[in-house]
């Protein structure tokens, strides 16, 4: 167990794309098949995505952080009233981290990939359903072996 | 790794995700199988949202579970809905099952080489990637990386990216379209027996629907202004613009949308969307810089060269939301109506 959790991931994408795969090869359906490619596609970019996650990190986008205490201090003295409100007085300056903690932010690199990867996968999957429902148009069946058959006659 | 909670959910999550693949594929009701596809898209995105993949787990979200499903719905409606058992060609079958195992077992074998499941060491995220994180606010000024490295450091894949879905759009065009004047034959205009009650004329669908339209549109408008600043951006915006107008044409009927957004429009403004992406591409070209070098833009837009970029993203992804946007509804209109153009879902 200790072995199998850190790489789960890894065999949740291989029996994902083995489904896919097989999906693809042997089911009679065409819309079957268009599903089992889909479920292949999935299985590459979950395996993109979890090579791209890091332990207790957060998501691809910088926030701004208060800027460092000596600045703030240097700062609050030029104020009139320091002692009387200090949370009021001295409102933090936010600013961009420069340059962002690397640990801290997820890879965007492997994310941007994959995000593309599926509008363009929506696109393949929509020219085999159109494909499919050519196909039916002619034989009026997505079955494989019906579709086989009428060929062959 | 297994103290940490979050984790066990993903492992939950990963073998719930499994499931839902293997039964989607084992259904026999077609209908049933694109439904249970959709189930297993969104808690797909679960697992990245948890994997801090935000952006792609919207754009699955959008794409899909919501328009791949409705795709294939579409298909499904034109089409038979069962399947047949698999019971013939069973060599065949076992074959391919072999074929599939044994592709399994190589890639398995390479697993004791894989870093750990969010290992910051690994080599995937401790050699290219660094460099984005560090130099995409000082370059371009957009706190969201996968924004800037979508449309600015890898602006040129996006371009060709937005291109595919273009050309995936006129492809199923030329594969679907019927002339209908030539082939009025084989279906008939005016349906002879209409059902006892029909559940697409339902006045509460219409209802819900016309109002959720104007704000699913603002929302889109949002995702693709504010995707500088938060998970979004032309893909995820163009795809939501794309789903308000296909629930127009699910709830009420294609000819309504279609006396708005004419087959011809749609594929005007979905070349249009690349054409705009391209010209941004042409404009750096004349102002002396490099094809998609949003920088030497400054001269035209506000701001220094880092905020010339952070515009040129922006106007990058409303030409990809634009393509995106039209293809979707086309790709669903001719699906929906056969290639005929007339009668939808």
């Amino acid at each position: 167990m200790e072995e199998i959790v850190p790489k789960l991931n890894y065999i949740v994408v291989v029996i994902l794309m083995m489904t896919g795969l097989w999906s693809m090869l042997a089911q009679n359906n065409l819309i079957k098949k268009c599903i089992g490619m889909a479920i292949f596609q999935t299985g590459i970019i979950l395996f993109f995505i979890s090579i791209g996650a890091k332990d207790n990190a957060s998501i691809p986008i910088v926030t701004k952080e208060p800027v460092n205490q000596a600045l703030g201090q240097a700062h609050a003295p030029e104020g009139s009233q320091p002692p009387a409100k200090p949370e009021l007085a001295k409102p933090k300056a936010k600013e961009y981290p420069n340059p962002p903690n690397v640990n801290k932010l997820t890879n965007p690199l492997t994310q941007i990939l994959m995000l593309t990867a599926i509008v363009v996968g929506v696109a393949t999957l929509g020219v085999g359903l159109a494909l499919a429902q050519k196909v039916y148009q002619q034989h009026d069946s997505f079955d494989e072996d019906v579709i086989l058959k009428n060929q062959t006659k | 790794m297994a103290e940490l909670p979050i984790w066990q959910f993903d492992s939950l999550f990963l073998i719930v995700v499994l499931l839902f693949g293997i039964t989607s594929l084992a259904m026999q009701n077609l209908m049933s199988a694109a439904i249970v596809f959709g189930a297993y898209s969104f808690l797909m995105c679960l697992i990245w949202t948890a994997m801090g993949a935000v952006d792609v787990a919207f754009t699955e979200a959008a794409v899909g579970a919501g328009v791949s499903t409705v795709f294939i719905v579409a298909t499904i409606h034109n089409c038979g809905v069962t399947a047949k058992p698999m019971n013939s060609r069973i060599g065949f079958k076992l074959f391919a099952g072999a074929i599939a195992v044994g592709t399994g077992a190589f890639l398995l074998s390479a697993l004791p080489d894989f870093p750990a499941w969010g290992d910051p060491q690994s080599p995937v995220n401790s050699t290219v990637a660094p460099y984005y994180i560090e130099n995409t606010i000082r370059d371009a000024h957009v706190p969201n990386i996968v924004t800037t490295v979508l449309a600015d450091y890898r602006g040129f894949d996006t371009l060709l990216e937005t291109a595919v879905v273009f050309i995936a759009c006129i492809a199923i065009y030329s594969i679907l379209r019927v002339d209908s004047a030539k082939s009025t034959v084989d279906e008939p205009d005016v349906v002879t027996s209409p059902p006892a009650y029909d559940p697409t004329d339902s006045l509460i669908i219409r209802q819900a629907s016309r109002i959720m339209v104007p704000f699913m549109q603002i929302f889109a408008l949002y995702v693709i202004a504010h995707g500088h600043y938060s998970p979004g951006g032309g893909f995820q915006g163009g795809v939501i613009l794309g789903a308000s107008v296909i629930l127009l044409c699910i709830s009420f009927d294609l000819k309504f949308v279609l006396r708005q957004w004419t087959e011809k429009r749609i594929m005007i403004l979905t070349a249009l969307g690349v054409l705009i992406y391209a010209s941004v591409g042409v404009a750096c070209l004349f102002m002396d810089g490099n094809y998609l070098d949003y920088g030497v833009l400054d001269s035209i837009l506000p701001g220094d060269k880092s905020y010339a970029r952070y515009y040129g993203i922006l106007l990058v992804e409303i030409g990809v939301g634009v393509t995106v946007m039209f293809s979707m509804i086309g790709i669903y209109m001719i699906l929906a109506s056969n290639g005929r153009f007339r009668q939808g879902l």
